[in-house]
């Protein structure tokens, strides 16, 4: 038997089985993995309504140097909580579970996941987990930031242990999703679809299954023992007691370090799918942009060590880390240039989706910059633990992942939903979350740069050393930017819940797209596919018919945009 | 079959080269300025030299910096050019499409190989800086160390019996070598104006090696989150010209020698209870309640300790006299409650342990 791809891909209407009926199966216990898909994003907002808060009471307890709003231990507990919060409960969940499953399935013409009941179980781990997470607010919350490395963390408050639990849990459907996904990219792409005709978010999603079976496997290791170390006293890390501080740091960055990844290569490949639909152009470099994608996910299993350049590690082990994080940058410098270069020369449409995607090859292009500056070791010793790793990593997270994320939510909502998000309110949206980032994030390379550490619920001594209170001006100004970011979220979640009632029709295909996704009505049937498509080349040849057979709608031979501006006066063809 | 409105003929857009030529321009400009003009802007002190190798970091930085800007101003600025020229008018067809080009293999080449030079370059010149942080440049160097505890700085001197707490000294113009180390949690021993950081790791000594070249005072942080009062764990850092720094060791030495024979007594009576609750609240409160013995946070409350009748004797069993509480403060106490750091490891002066003591004997 041919093991090409479409093995198992369901060719015959006959396999179709009927869509559950009732509500529990329909919309709550779903397999459907577009109805996963809305969860995930459902869930992953309320999180990111909660964490973003948290940032907010961290940037109020800053608009002083002796903190305006809360005690030490409150102020430690929130950072800790916003930072584990955005990070476990919200990016991840949203540009893997939200995206990866409504996106890919359809990208490769299949009709769910290869494990529809394992994608089910991964998704009701993931509130769960949110919710140990969050009641450890009620018994003491973490405080030893995201990272909790002990030995602080072993004397940590009581909800130290909930974290734990509740990071392994999101650990444990991460890996199911990663495997789940693996297999169905490897095994339920359309008959005519190589892996060098896959679309570039497949191809990204891919990259980020791979890292997510394989990386989170560690971090359930470390969790596990510090929740023994904690609960029974089984000695991991406490040096006192013959264990070591930086086993926790080498394993939690084994997996963290290749977590940013998890984080930033669904956008990497939102981005490649948004940029050439309006630029109405081929994307430049396919191939570089794919073999990048796995370079990466492979390359960034070796680079963890480069956040523990003070840590204490043998220093001639600081070489090949620095040496790796360089080599790394090539490859995402590569992208960067090769988006720039899928503008060049086309007929560029400034929908809200282009918007942000433009909007991330600057800010992320900056963060990839100052992740330069953190990977040579001598200027790291200067830099680490510093707001400028904190201004580094936002522009990264923030400036990429979120970008690419809010890129994503305009660009596939018509898809998803079947009505447009409302444009005028994407764009205002899109200008407060821009500026807002900036505002927020950029002086905060300099406060670093001068001697303001991290993690510091007061900053009195740091505020000495500036003269005429420049430090408190700077973090007020900070503050302020950041409710930019805080009226764009607001503004988006109004925008989805307006638009579900009142948005544009979109129809099959507003954006003149090529992708398979847009070849099925919007939002997609239940089997997303009557019959499986055949795929006879890429999807980003603009002045070509589409590359597909055997499609269920009647098609445009060239689809184009149909729900931008018009021309204003009538052209003649 | 479907038709699409192609552009007239392949073109790098209007006044492409124009662009190209005011970024290039600009980028060299600011090389030039990041290259000459002080950077003080981006680095607390960068222009004093404050040590050899921190002088060092500031090259990299400049460095970074000046091709990170290029690299920013490009992308920045072609953004920007290609959403200007290369924006759909509103009398153009829907289905106008771009230029149908899918790579350019000798654009890539040079994209990919230009950013490998700089980080080989940059990779080159961080091995020597990070050899002379780690290894020191073979010169004799006179070795500090550097201890971190729960929320001060031990340090501790060749010579010196005992330590010196909160404020560091160093000699200007003289080797360096800081070994790093913590008494309970990790830390971090961080000068802004040195660039140089270690985190103090229990079990593990680290080193930094560099040369103090201006003298002054600058303020040691922790940048390694250490528990409650993280934020507020820092200490002073003195460089010292040679001469009086050799005084400064000289003069604590014979302090030391005084303490070690009992020369110095502490003058409980003049303990002031206003100035005691200032350190409780450093020193003491971390672990330390000022409510009734059962309100332990990690060891029992103190806020009775004088007058509680249901503990009518002090964990040492003696009786709950000032001089004897004195005692505790002074001497630290391992037992069945747990272990509580000496006065000296707790950075506390003779006069700290009166006036703690006198805060204590006020609370009723």
């Amino acid at each position: 038997m041919a093991a090409s791809a479409g093995t198992f891909a369901h060719d015959v209407e006959d396999h179709i089985h009927p869509e559950p009926e009732g509500f529990i199966r329909k919309y709550i216990f779903s397999i459907d993995h577009k109805v996963i898909a809305f969860q995930y994003f459902i869930t992953g907002m309320v999180f990111f309504a909660i964490a973003g808060l948290l940032a907010e009471l961290i940037r109020a307890q800053l608009l002083k140097p002796e903190g305006a709003i809360m005690s030490n231990a409150a102020y430690n507990g929130v950072y800790s909580l916003h930072g584990t919060a955005m990070v476990w409960m919200v990016i991840i969940p949203l540009v893997t579970g939200a995206l990866g499953n409504f996106i890919m399935p359809l990208q490769i013409g299949a009709r769910d996941v290869a494990f529809p009941w394992l994608n089910m179980v991964s998704f009701w781990i993931f509130p769960v987990a949110g919710a140990i997470l969050f009641a450890s607010f009620l018994v003491g919350a973490p405080d030893a930031g995201w990272t909790e490395y002990p030995p602080i963390s072993l004397q940590g408050p009581p909800g130290t242990t909930l974290w734990c639990v509740a990071i392994f849990l999101i650990g444990i459907s991460s890996t199911l999703t990663g495997l789940n996904f693996m297999v169905t990219v490897a095994k339920m792409r359309a008959p005519g679809m190589t892996w060098t005709r896959m679309p570039l978010f497949t191809w990204a999603t891919f990259a980020t299954a791979l890292i997510n079976m394989v990386a989170t496997v560690a971090l359930s290791g470390a969790l596990l023992a510090l929740f023994l170390e904690r609960v029974y006293g089984v000695p991991f890390y406490d040096p006192a007691r013959g264990g070591s501080p930086i086993l926790w740091q080498h394993m939690f960055w084994f997996y963290s370090h290749p977590a940013v990844y998890i984080m930033i290569l669904p956008a990497f490949g939102v981005i490649s799918e948004v940029l050439p639909v309006f630029a109405r152009k081929p994307i430049f470099g396919y191939r570089l942009i794919a073999f990048s994608s796995m370079a990466i996910a492979i390359l960034g299993f070796a680079v963890w060590a480069h956040h523990m350049f003070t840590s204490g590690m043998p220093p001639w082990l600081q070489l090949p880390f620095m040496v790796m994080t360089f080599l790394i940058g090539i490859p995402t410098g590569v992208k960067i240039f090769s988006w720039l270069a899928t503008l060049w020369g086309g007929r560029l449409h400034f929908s809200t989706a282009m918007l942000y995607a433009m909007g991330f090859l600057v800010t992320f292009s900056f963060g990839g910059i100052t992740g330069i500056f953190l990977a040579a070791v001598p200027a790291d010793l200067h830099e680490h633990g510093t707001y400028f790793v904190v201004a580094h990593f936002h522009y990264v997270i923030g400036g990429g992942s979120v970008m690419g994320f809010l890129a994503a939510v305009f660009f596939w909502f018509p898809k998803a939903t079947g009505r447009l998000l409302d444009e005028r309110m994407g764009k205002i949206g899109f200008w407060l979350f821009f500026i807002g980032l900036n505002g927020t994030f950029f002086p905060m390379h300099f406060l670093g740069l001068f001697g303001m550490p991290r993690r510091y619920a007061t900053y009195v001594e740091f505020a000495k050393t500036l003269p005429h209170g420049v430090a408190q001006f700077w973090n007020v100004f900070e503050s302020i930017m950041s409710l930019g970011m805080v009226a764009a979220t607001a503004l988006l979640f109004f925008n989805v819940v307006w638009s579900l009632k009142w948005g544009k029709p979109s129809g099959m295909n507003p954006w003149g797209a090529r992708t398979l996704e847009w070849t099925i009505s919007s939002p997609p049937p239940y089997y997303n596919f009557k019959k499986i498509p055949t795929v006879l080349g890429l999807p980003y040849n603009f002045d070509q018919p589409m590359p597909y057979r055997n499609l269920d709608n009647e098609q445009d031979p060239i689809p184009v945009p149909t729900t931008l501006a018009p021309p204003r006066t009538p052209v003649p063809a | 079959m479907a038709q699409v409105s192609r552009p007239a003929k392949m073109s790098m857009g209007p006044f492409f080269w124009t662009v190209t030529a005011v970024l290039t321009f600009w980028n060299i400009a600011s090389a030039i300025w990041i290259a000459v003009t002080p950077l003080d802007y981006l680095l607390p002190a960068s222009s004093l030299n404050v040590t050899d190798r921190g002088a060092d970091i500031d090259f990299l930085f400049r460095f970074m910096s000046i091709f990170g800007n290029a690299i920013i101003t490009y992308v920045t600025g072609y953004v920007i050019y290609f959403a200007i020229a290369f924006r759909r008018r509103r009398d153009e067809p829907a289905n106008s499409v771009g230029v149908q080009i899918h790579d350019a293999p000798v654009l890539e080449f040079w994209w990919t190989l230009l950013p490998t030079l700089l980080v080989i370059a940059l990779a080159v010149m961080s091995t020597r800086v990070w050899y002379l942080v780690q290894y020191g440049t073979g010169a004799p160097a006179f070795a500090v160390e550097v201890i971190g505890h729960q929320f001060n700085y031990e340090f501790r001197y060749p010579g010196l019996e005992g330590s010196v707490y909160d404020e560091m000294h160093l000699p200007a113009g003289r080797p360096v070598r800081v070994l790093v180390s913590s008494a309970d949690v990790l830390h971090s021993f961080w000068v802004p104006e040195f660039r140089l950081k270690a985190d103090t790791v229990p079990g593990l000594v680290q080193n930094l090696n560099f040369t103090p070249q201006v003298p002054g005072t600058y303020v040691i942080e922790c940048t390694e989150f250490c528990g409650l009062n993280h934020s507020e764990m820092q200490a002073r850092l003195v460089v010292d010209p040679p001469a009086k720094f050799e005084a400064w060791l000289d003069a604590q030495k014979a302090k030391a020698k005084s303490a070690a024979t009992g020369a110095a007594t502490v003058d409980l009576a003049a303990g002031n209870a206003g100035a005691g609750k200032l350190l409780f609240a450093q020193k003491c409160a971390a672990c330390h309640s000022v409510g009734g013995f059962d309100q332990k946070l990690v060891g029992p409350g103190l806020g009775k300790i004088f007058v509680d009748k249901a503990h009518p004797k002090l964990v040492d069993g003696d009786a709950p006299t000032k001089a004897n509480v004195a005692k505790i403060i002074e001497n630290g106490y391992n037992g069945a409650l747990g272990a509580m750091p000496s006065a000296q490891q707790n950075g506390l002066t003779g006069k700290d342990v009166a006036n703690v003591d006198a805060y204590l004997a006020s609370l009723k």
